[in-house]
């Protein structure tokens, strides 16, 4: 059977390796075979980031351009530079927060929103920093917030996991009282995404 | 992740003893074992570098106790001399070198393929081609070296190491271990003086030519589906892109494919029967042609005609990946690449989206240092100097605006280029180091530059943790790799001691360091040998201490009414904190990114950049 692939992108430092870790985590209460190829080092300073999980049997670690089911977009500018990794039935959960990097010219919001609905993707989005903020007080949980936001509006995740699994993978990921806000976080997250399915 | 499976099969091997200097993609293997080694009765260290790194866990093998050593893979350049003399006089005791690889460079000055050390030292090379299988064959790898009492080289890569994958472990850690050694005063095999160097060769010949000739089973050489007309010879990551390759492209009855764990020496007896039953063979291997070089040599030996593809098909620049894998093997059947998956095309935007390299962070101190030092430069009329750089974060200096990094060679390059400018041209030369780089490789530049009478300003940038690879404790820390305090070794009195007049600035205050950095120039210009130390804690420490410790951190605005939009803040510091809002005239700051370093605050010259949300009284604490 062919493996589900989730393209977790964005900036370095938005918590996308930690994304990575509990949907890891949540595959093996579910079950589930998984690879999750991360990258560390200079590339987490601020650059773009990509985290490739792959759920099902099987070893390759990378996802080829074209093969992602599931798409996390934690900013908009990543999210639009790695459409190529989409094809028109790909579902893309987008976070609604375009950072620029430094001292560069880029395209507007609306343009970029406009560009990839023409690919015929689905797209959902959601400011998940904002709803961050609102639950845990700073936007340091807005991947999990993704994370529920994804899981509410990917039928793949759905097939998947249960709702608990990645609960309990936040249990096993975060620690103290980390556990309970990114919880919240993640809860937040899939509130919205049902609004939208 | 693999680097916690190969620290994980390491301890399942027996070892008591492991060093390491951290390096991407290899450094959690320490980490993790660091983080149980009070648990698991084991000593663990971060060495200086890897050269010293190896010659201690060396040492423990030399002695009986079974020892680890990790690093990335131009860390092996750094311990190569040990290597090579290693693999002549061998071991007492399992002896494990991993060598992280990084191909695709994605933290990395170069690719290089370490399989080549193997054959260079004549130290057999064990290659895992998933976390999974990392795990089970760094006990292989222990037990080859156990076998042949020689050292064994672990070649692991990026995506291999930081994969995470589930493991299911097959056994509990022994609880008994060999932890005391002995030391044999063998005099022959320890001290390579030639009469010795020669004998010991003809030991470490005759290891080699066994294991080319004996290794050749499992879970060395493993061999599936035999019998094939067409067959692919893999290693590595490749061998798992190639197993999913073929399944997705409804080939697996078509191949036999063959499994390499074991590149270096390549065990000759599989792969010729292989050779003699297929009519075409395809070897899929990262980089360089280790393998096929190795097996088209076998097959000249052997009077074998069959045909044999490599690298004139698979990529030879980058990683592979299973797109790659799957085109390659489409093109050696002399098929069209036809895919399974259908890319989107990149997007058609305008302005095109902006490239995005790693930037530092927000309240990185290195962005304070460079504009404290490229202002005092201009203070002290220190005309268009030449910054020669090194291995760290810092290495980000190389971008607008800053431009303060024009070399970044290896690791501690920064001081012995600087040296060598300073004697052939007349532009002033600074050298920029991290603390942790000058701990590893920058002290013998440093003296050279007194010593040979040199001209180069030596600039330390101390964020008192080895910061890239994720704030690994180094001797100016005051803590070990098993978090015991540590004597601290100050790098002021250091350079002092080389003979270096020495300032040491906290970059945090802008205006004073300025002052004192202008003065140390001034001096450089009239001919004195000059050291700077700029101290301050790397700001995602600060961040987390202040996380950690319920301190709240200043958050700064800018004053739209004080604004003009000149635009100084952005242009000369490039904080991504500080962004420009699509068609606005003033840029603004992302609150919720901002740490308080208020840098930003101290260059604005219309005092705009104000506090929005005052810290705790105690903020400093963070930063200390």
């Amino acid at each position: 059977m062919a493996r589900y692939n989730i393209l977790v992108t964005g900036v370095g430092g938005q918590g996308l390796l930690t994304l990575g870790r509990v949907v890891g985590n949540a595959a093996i209460l579910a079950g589930i075979d998984a690879t999750i190829a991360e990258t560390h080092g200079l590339s987490q300073r601020g650059g773009s980031l990509i985290v490739q999980i792959r759920l099902g049997e099987g070893e390759s670690p990378l996802i080829p351009r074209g093969a992602a089911d599931l798409v996390i977009g934690m900013e908009v500018l990543e999210t639009a530079r790695r459409i190529i990794y989409a094809n028109p039935n790909t579902r893309v959960a987008m976070n609604k927060f375009l950072w620029p990097p430094p001292l560069v010219d880029y395209p507007d919001l609306e343009q970029v929103i406009g560009k990839i609905k023409e690919t015929g993707v689905k797209l959902y989005m959601i400011d998940a920093n904002r709803i961050s903020e609102d639950v845990v007080g700073s936007v340091i949980s807005a991947n999990m917030v993704m994370l529920g936001f994804a899981y509410a509006v990917d039928e793949g995740l759905k097939r998947l996991f249960d709702k608990k699994h990645f609960l309990q993978a936040i249990e096993k990921v975060f620690k103290g009282k980390a556990v309970e806000l990114n919880k919240k976080a993640f809860e937040a997250g899939y509130e919205e995404g049902l609004k939208q399915t | 992740m693999g680097n916690e499976a190969i620290a994980r099969g390491a301890l399942e091997a027996g070892i008591c003893f492991a060093a390491a200097y951290p390096g991407t993609p290899s450094t959690e293997i320490m980490e993790a074992l660091a983080s149980v080694a009070k648990d698991a009765g084991i000593y663990v260290e971060w060495s200086t570098n890897e050269k010293v790194a190896f010659e201690a866990a060396y040492a423990a093998a030399m002695s009986y106790v079974k020892s680890l050593t990790t690093m990335k893979h131009v860390g092996v350049n750094v311990a190569a001399d040990i290597l090579m003399s290693s693999a002549y006089a061998g071991v007492n005791a399992g002896f494990v070198i991993v060598s992280a690889d990084d191909p695709g460079q994605h933290s990395s000055q170069n690719e290089q393929d370490n399989r080549w050390y193997g054959m260079h030292a004549h130290i057999p090379v064990v290659e895992p081609s998933s976390p999974r299988d990392a795990y089970k064959l760094i006990k292989a790898a222990y037990m080859l070296s156990e076998k042949y009492k020689h050292p064994v080289l672990f070649r692991s890569t990026t995506r291999i190491s930081h994969t995470r994958q589930p493991v299911i472990f097959e056994q509990d850690i022994p609880v008994e271990k060999k932890c005391k050694g002995r030391f044999d005063r063998d005099i022959e095999r320890w001290v390579l003086v030639p009469a010795h160097g020669r004998k010991q060769k003809k030991r470490m010949m005759e290891v080699w030519r066994k294991v080319a000739e004996d290794e050749g089973v499992e879970p060395f050489i493993r061999i599936i589906n035999p019998g094939m007309k067409k067959a692919i010879i893999a290693s590595g990551i490749a061998y798992s892109h190639v197993m999913e390759a073929l399944e997705l492209l409804g080939k697996k009855d078509e191949y036999t494919v063959v499994k390499v764990s074991l590149p270096v020496p390549l065990p000759y007896k599989p792969i010729l029967r292989v050779l003699k039953e297929a009519q075409e063979v395809l070897v899929v291997e990262e980089l360089d042609p280790v393998l096929e070089m190795q097996i088209k040599k076998i097959a000249y030996d052997n009077g074998v005609t069959t045909k044999i593809c490599g690298k004139d098909i698979v990529p030879i620049n980058g990683e592979l990946d299973l797109d790659s894998v799957a085109r390659s093997i489409l093109s050696f059947e002399g098929r069209e690449p036809i895919m399974p998956w259908k890319p989107l095309e990149p997007l058609k935007l305008e302005p095109p989206i902006p490239a995005r390299p790693p930037v530092m962070c927000a309240g990185c101190p290195h962005r304070n240092t460079y504009y404290i030092v490229k202002t005092a430069a201009n203070k002290a009329g220190l005309k268009d100097p030449i910054f020669t750089g090194d291995i760290g974060c810092y290495t980000l200096g190389y971008e607008p605006p800053f431009y303060t990094q024009m070399t970044s060679l290896e690791m501690g390059g920064s001081i012995g280029v600087a040296h060598g400018l300073s004697k052939v041209v007349d532009e002033p030369v600074i050298a920029v180091i991290g603390d942790s780089t000058f701990y590893h490789a920058g002290l013998p530049p440093s003296i050279n530059i007194v010593y040979n009478k040199g001209h180069a300003v030596v600039l330390v940038l101390d964020n008192q943790y080895t910061a890239m690879t994720g704030h690994q404790p180094h001797p100016g820390t005051g803590l070990t790799a098993m978090g015991e305090p540590a004597v601290r070794v100050p790098i002021e009195k250091l350079l002092e001691t080389m003979g270096y007049k020495t300032y040491v600035i906290n970059p945090m205050n802008v205006k004073e360091s300025i002052n004192i950095v202008a003065e140390a120039l001034k001096k450089y210009k009239d001919g004195e040998q000059v050291a700077i130390v700029s101290r301050m804690k790397c700001a995602l420490q600060a961040v987390r201490k202040a996380r950690k410790e319920g301190i709240r951190l200043p958050v700064y605005h800018i004053v739209e009414d004080k604004c003009t939009g000149c635009m100084v803040c952005v242009k000369l510091l490039a904080c991504p904190a500080i962004v420009v809002p699509k068609g606005a005239k003033k840029p603004k700051i992302l609150t919720e990114l901002c740490v308080g370093c208020g840098l930003c605050a101290q260059v604005c010259p219309f005092n705009a950049i104000e506090i929005f949300k005052e810290g705790s009284p105690n903020w400093l604490e963070a930063w200390k």
